[in-house]
């Protein structure tokens, strides 16, 4: 009793505060479950682009997708890249993404333009609104409000549009497409960040003429992306001669760090010519979702059920253990998920149930070769002892073995299989740990309690077979 | 009773060399066939398409009194330059068939509404919170299907090299055999159920084939680790004594663990969401097949091949075999 009480404690203590995790940390649910629309965004090939794509060319390409998909009004979308020319959109609760599909095909729109005479009263208005109507958009959000998002989404449309129509396009229109370069930079001087833009020749020239028409004046240049306004900055006075001559400029103006940077990385997003296309439209209907998430629940349930009658029919005592230790198995795994933030999808939901087969696999292992060294006459606590000791390498070989298999699909694989490979092998994982320590702790336990150290309670038929075969050896 | 079972040998190799060969009969014939053109009917995750499924809002009034007609449905995928579209009918929980499901090429966001558009005027008003729509364009569905063929043969490799480490390269060599019967089983199986009911692979059907590989080489590790140890323990014994002992004393783990996962797996089957339904299927497959391999592929492989080079004087004793 001495060995296994704190081992006891240990598990007991993990369990509660496995518990604890489960009853506080929620398992996000993959949108295959809660319904939603999952959209994979390849960039695509241009003649004018000769090169291969690379990170920042990706990072750039989402901000314009960011910029996009907020401008939907979808709550809490998921934009992430992969790999090196994909980015994946999650959209929740969307039933059809007729307007995200037709908002993110197409190449960014980045365009500098002139703020038109006398404006500067009403743009100063609508700057103010806009803010309002932007942090009232991001309460909504969290309020899930379908119906009031949308609405406030037209309003900021509507003030977008305002602000646009304040702005004209110089002549030629100084696109995206004369932007070489954008980064931000820590100035000289304070502790601000600046945003440092370059164009090519044709665009210096453009861009020179431009400030020169404004410097001074109090204007500002209206820099958009996609149509909304992501930056207004002014020319000095000292300008007004030349311009900004050069083909280099940097925009000022009090920026972090992050701003600074986010600022830069929509202005390459917007430069970059190139468009992209939607290659993967995964759409599920809420109430589909939720159907399959209750069947398959109910099936893994079902399953498991099954599972924990045989082994008490077959193994008696220690099928009561091994179910214990399963049951603890299944606590423990199901925190573990949401320890990790793991999102559960309907694959990844089969890879928990079949991990509950590599569990009861070990389980297996060692009671047979427990009822094994009873038959070879050993005593009980020689038996168990030694079930656990020679179970073990067959334990971990085959465990290894699965883990290589789902090494290969992590890696290699797409979203859904992901989340199938990790549950499996974070599964199988504690499944070694459940196995090993809490069957084993019980059945040591078990054994010492002298009205359960009946052979009988391990290995049933165990005179019979005896008899049969004569004394073995 | 005991199991020997390296005296009918001969019969477990024909057996499952029989049915290898009629899964790559199969193979061929669906290769031939106009229509799949690959040994497997391949699903829209690596030939490309949509998938469309609607269902209709039953709880409008008179939305759902007249039954679909399927030849309605086909008609207008026809008028909108789908006609080689594969359409079913979906039978809800109360087994009225309110649902359609549309296989197409790969629709773009405006071909789509106006297929729904067209659809709903014709036959109801469809419920959006019972969609489905599985869109995936060709190049990423060869991107699908290459990686997922390259996870296969990057986890093949790592568990021979596993293998060979912690046994021999022997046990190792024979181990894969035993999952390439497996496998191949398995997707001759898929094969044959791809041409005579239709039903296509998916992402899905590589991940089964994976999992099936960890769970194959794991019920061979089982048998193998009895086999090294009793030849360890008696060395006296002949090889293929070693391997029928190990094979029995390791029987009733293989039945029981197979039942167990089986158990979980024909609930996955019966009663789990649609879209695990081939999954699990092919799991239930290959593990049955993995558990048997184990024991009746990999162990008198092994054992055949270990007793080979001892000379003769040490195997009369194998006489029968």
């Amino acid at each position: 009793m001495q060995r296994e009480r704190p081992i006891l404690v240990l598990i007991i203590v993990v369990v509660i505060a496995a518990i604890a995790a489960i009853a506080t940390i929620p398992v996000p649910l993959g949108l295959d479950l809660r319904g939603g629309s999952q959209l994979t965004i390849a960039l695509q090939k241009t003649p004018e682009l000769q090169r291969d794509f690379n990170e920042q060319d990706l990072e750039a390409v989402k901000k314009v997708v960011e910029g996009r998909i907020n401008g939907l009004g979808v709550s809490e979308p998921i934009i992430q890249t992969i790999g090196k020319d994909k980015i994946l959109v999650q959209l929740p609760g969307v039933n059809d993404p007729k307007q995200a599909e037709r908002v993110l095909g197409g190449v960014a729109q980045l365009e500098f333009k002139k703020q038109k005479q006398n404006t500067e009263t009403p743009l100063q208005a609508l700057y103010a609104s806009r803010a309002q109507l932007k942090a009232k958009q991001a309460e909504l959000r969290n309020s899930k409000d379908e119906g009031e998002i949308a609405k406030n989404q037209e309003a900021i449309q509507k003030n977008n549009q305002a602000i646009a129509e304040l702005f004209e396009s110089s002549n030629p229109p100084l696109s995206g497409k004369f932007l070489t370069d954008a980064g931000a930079n820590p100035t000289q001087t304070s502790k601000t960040w600046e945003v440092g833009i370059r164009f090519d020749q044709k665009g210096g020239e453009l861009f020179a003429e431009l400030s020169k028409n404004l410097a001074g004046t109090g204007r500002s240049i209206g820099i958009f992306l996609d149509n909304e306004l992501i930056s207004a900055p002014t020319v000095g006075l000292e300008y007004a001669a030349a311009g900004i001559a050069g083909g280099g400029a940097s925009i000022t103006g009090g920026f972090t760090a992050q701003g600074a940077n986010e600022l830069a990385v929509q202005l390459r997003g917007g430069s970059l010519p190139v468009p992209v296309q939607i290659v993967e439209n995964r759409t599920v209907g809420a109430t589909l979702g939720k159907d399959s998430i209750q069947s398959s629940i109910y099936a893994g349930l079902g399953g498991l059920s099954l599972v924990l009658i045989f082994m008490v029919f077959y193994y008696r005592l220690p099928g009561v253990i091994a179910d214990i230790s399963l049951i603890i198995y299944a606590i423990l795994s199901w925190a573990s998920f949401a320890l990790l933030g793991i999102t559960l999808t309907l694959p990844g939901i089969a890879g928990f149930i079949l991990s509950i087969g590599m569990a009861v696999d070990a389980n297996v292992l060692i009671f047979e070769r427990t009822r094994e060294e009873l038959r070879a006459g050993k005593s009980l606590y020689r038996s168990v002892e030694s079930g656990f000791y020679r179970a073990f390498s067959s334990i971990l070989d085959s465990n290894v073995t699965t883990w290589i298999a789902c090494a290969a699909l992590f890696w290699l694989g797409s979203g859904l299989v992901k989340g199938f490979a990790l549950t499996l092998a974070l599964g199988v994982a504690v499944s070694m740990f459940t196995a090993i320590t809490c069957s084993r702790t019980f059945m040591f336990l078990a054994i010492k309690i002298n009205s359960l150290k009946k052979v009988e309670y391990f290995c049933p038929n165990l005179l019979k077979t005896t008899d049969k075969s004569g004394v073995p050896q | 009773m005991k199991l020997s079972i390296n005296k009918s040998r001969g019969l477990w190799w024909g057996i499952s060399s029989a049915v290898i060969i009629v899964g790559l009969i199969s193979m061929i014939i669906s290769w031939q066939n106009p229509q799949i053109q690959a040994p497997l009917r391949p699903g829209l995750d690596f030939i490309g398409g949509t998938r469309l499924q609607l269902v209709r809002d039953c709880n409008k009034p008179g939305n759902c009194d007249k039954p679909i007609d399927i030849n309605i449905v086909r008609q207008v995928a026809q008028e909108q330059g789908l006609a080689d579209s594969s359409i079913q009918l979906l039978a809800d929980e109360k087994g009225q068939e309110n649902g359609v499901s549309i296989r197409s090429k790969t629709l773009a966001v405006d071909e789509r509404t106006k297929l729904e558009a067209a659809l709903a005027e014709k036959i109801g008003v469809f419920d959006p919170q019972k969609n489905q729509n599985d869109t995936v364009g060709p190049t990423l569905g060869k991107e699908l299907f290459t990686s997922g063929l390259l996870a296969l043969v990057i986890s093949f490799i790592g568990i021979t090299l596993y293998m060979a480490v912690r046994f021999q390269w022997d046990y190792a060599l024979f181990a894969i055999v035993a999952l390439f019967h497996d496998i191949l089983i398995t997707t001759g199986f898929f094969s044959i159920i791809g041409l005579l009911f239709g039903v296509e692979v998916d992402s899905l059907f590589i991940v089964a084939l994976l999992t099936i590989t960890g769970f194959s080489v794991n019920d061979t590790v089982v048998i193998y680790d009895r086999i090294r140890e009793n030849t360890q323990k008696n060395p006296n014994l002949s090889f293929y004594d070693s391997v029928d002992n190990a094979v029995n004393e390791t029987l009733t783990r293989s039945i029981n663990t197979t039942l167990t996962v089986l158990l979980t797996l024909g609930a996955i089957f019966l009663f789990g969401g649609s879209t695990l339904h081939n999954f699990a299927l092919a799991l239930i497959v290959g593990f049955a097949m993995g558990a048997y391999s184990s024991i009746f592929i990999a162990s008198t492989l092994l054992a055949w091949w270990r007793s080979r080079g001892i000379n003769v004087s040490r195997t009369t004793t194998e006489t029968t075999v």
